[in-house]
């Protein structure tokens, strides 16, 4: 298509979205380095004059606020990072092995039918309220309730449809002929896959590793729900934290919301070209 | 597709085995054993973890079960009583759907609008591009929970949001948000635009880079104007993947639930409470788990209805692409 340049009018448009689009992130960094005195200051204060680390230290240690002459949180969110790293990473693991097998299978031994595209997106269309119901009466029952394990199973669940089809758009771009001279060398088909179609699917799959780890780190009512006391993600901390002192501790609040970001942000920019596979499961190449 | 591949996996096996028939025939079993071997790990979480409760929830919905009656196993069957209640009686109910679908239809009429305005300019050459495509996509990788806290903080009645209207309108200006119902809507509204709009924005640019040249080429050599390329020629080639944009973002928007138990628990009132909020009070705080699982199943067939209707003119641009 066309390829001019921008007109001053478009470059102000443009301009614009950026403000909009970082000024919230702008906003919730610049709150977690004010100190007490400048959370909910009249007027607001954009950039703190005195910037400080406190709200971080915070989090870890319930008592660092009172430097300040000010109450810290109940409870350190130590856990809670924990709590998310482990779900995240064990899930994602389980989420992307799986995900990759059934993905050879579908996409090189014809497995599952033609419409199981649909009926693994109406999967997705199941509202995580709904199932958390049925969830919560048959992990009581089978007694992995406020267990990691009840957590992880969920979430290798609810991504395997993402890991699945995003693999199989990377395993359908490798022609088979590569495998098919490897097993004329003598290999194995299960050998084959493993030294030639995996290797050649590198980027494809550290992408949907991390697309995996997005949605993982960001699930929220599933944790929710099905965590009383011994288990706790971050989304979960930062809604117990907000719910407890209706939302105005802001800094403490603002430098968990951070934490909880940052390796997001960093894995979102890293596979950004591929994002728009794994959101469309692969029906969007690029 | 399934079938295509199998004709050519036989067709591989054919030239890579020998020339007899038996042991190709062998060979496609022991093929189809590994292809169903590996499938079965997948498929066997997805039975275990999604369709189990699935079943469970079904049954209960017929019951009216809650956790002080006793096991499930002991509760009254009741038939369509929770059904028909929801769909006769329960106004909070079909209230919280309309909702969803109103909120829905903004939500998804403005990300569609500004996501294709962006990625029309961003086939236009200029400088720095590569750092304004990745900054515009930032909003879909932070946390909805997270997205939900910030604008909660934004549109407080002291913060930033406030004090610009202010700045502009006057004092006195600026309403209080979260104390109004139509306010408090606007808020959720402006949350989701913000935090999905990339998601259309990406989308669709990578619908646009993919448009064939030659098309185009040929219809301005004909003398169409850009308007009539865009309207005529670019826009009817992009349609399944507009589709496909506004299908993963119906399904989300249905479910949506994080960012507004963030920033209004569904107040004031019940004026922003979504069908997800609702099933979520329904079952954990009033304890309805058998009403809350009708209700949720009520929601289910409605989605598969509305994707099915929406998927209608490309599904087979769809099933091409997929296999």
């Amino acid at each position: 298509m066309s390829e001019r340049s921008l007109s001053p009018l478009l470059a102000c448009v443009l301009a614009f979205a950026l403000i909009i689009t970082l000024f919230p992130i702008f906003w919730i960094v610049m709150t977690a380095i004010k100190p007490p005195t400048d959370w909910n200051a009249v007027p607001a204060i954009w950039v703190p004059s005195e910037p400080t680390l406190v709200n971080f230290q915070t989090l870890f240690d319930p008592e660092a606020l009172g430097v300040y002459g000010v109450g810290g949180v109940s409870e350190a969110a130590t856990a809670s990072v924990f709590g998310s790293l482990l779900a995240s990473i064990v899930s994602t693991g389980l989420s992307v092995g799986i995900g990759l097998a059934a993905a050879i299978a579908i996409s090189r031994y014809s497995g599952g039918s033609r419409s199981t595209p649909l009926i693994i997106l109406s999967g997705r269309m199941v509202p995580p309220a709904a199932m958390a119901v049925p969830f919560v009466i048959i992990f009581s029952t089978i007694g992995v309730i406020d267990t990691y394990l009840g957590l992880i199973a969920i979430y290798v669940a609810i991504t395997l449809p993402f890991s699945t089809w995003m693999l199989k758009s990377f395993v359908d771009e490798v022609p088979k002929e590569v495998e098919e001279a490897a097993m004329i060398d003598g290999q194995t088909r299960i050998m084959a896959h493993l030294t030639v179609t995996i290797p050649l699917i590198k980027g494809g799959l550290f992408a949907t590793t991390l697309f995996i780890f997005i949605l993982n780190w960001s699930e929220f009512l599933f944790a929710l729900v099905l965590s009383y006391t011994s288990i706790e993600t971050i989304p979960v901390r930062l809604a117990k934290y907000v719910t407890a002192t209706a939302g105005t501790l802001y800094g403490v609040q603002a430098a968990l919301a951070v934490i909880a970001m940052i390796p997001l942000v960093i894995a979102g920019f890293l596979i950004q070209n591929h994002l728009a596979r794994g959101m469309t499961f692969g029906a969007v190449k690029r | 597709m399934a079938l295509q591949s199998d004709i050519a996996g036989n067709a591989t096996d054919l030239t890579s085995g020998g020339s007899a028939s038996k042991p190709v025939k062998r060979r496609g079993t022991r093929r189809k054993a590994l292809g169903r071997s590996l499938l079965l790990p997948g498929q066997l979480i997805s039975l275990l973890v999604l369709v189990l409760p699935l079943l469970v929830a079904f049954y209960m919905s017929f019951t009216n079960w809650s956790p002080t009656r006793g096991p499930l196993s002991s509760a009254e069957w009741i038939g369509l009583f929770n059904y028909e209640e929801l769909l006769v009686y329960d106004t909070r109910f079909v209230e919280a759907v309309l909702r969803t679908l109103i909120f829905g239809v903004i939500c998804l009429s403005l990300e569609f609008l500004i996501g294709l305005g962006l990625a029309v300019l961003f086939l236009r050459r200029f400088r720095g591009k590569a750092f304004f495509f990745s900054a515009l996509l930032t909003p879909m990788m932070v946390l909805p929970v997270v997205v939900g806290y910030t604008f909660w903080m934004l549109f407080q009645s002291n913060g930033p949001i406030n004090q610009l209207i202010e700045l502009v309108l006057g004092e006195g200006a600026a309403p209080a948000w979260f104390k109004s119902a139509l306010t408090a809507q606007i808020t959720v509204i402006v949350t989701e635009v913000w935090h999905w709009t990339p998601l259309f924005f990406l989308i669709l640019l990578s619908g646009l880079n993919a448009v064939p040249e030659n098309p185009v080429r040929a219809a301005t050599i004909l003398g169409a104007s850009p308007r009539q390329v865009f309207w005529r020629v670019v826009l009817p080639m992009l349609l399944p993947v507009i589709v496909i944009a506004f299908v993963i973002r119906a399904m989300e928007v249905i479910k949506l639930f994080d960012e507004v138990f963030m920033l209004t628990r569904g107040g004031p009132g019940s004026s922003t409470e979504t069908i997800s909020l609702y099933i979520y009070k329904l079952a954990f705080n009033d304890f309805q788990l058998a009403y809350g699982a009708a209700a949720a199943f009520l929601v289910l067939i409605g989605t598969l209805v509305l994707v099915h209707l929406l998927l209608t003119p490309v599904r087979n641009q769809l099933l091409e692409a997929r296999s």
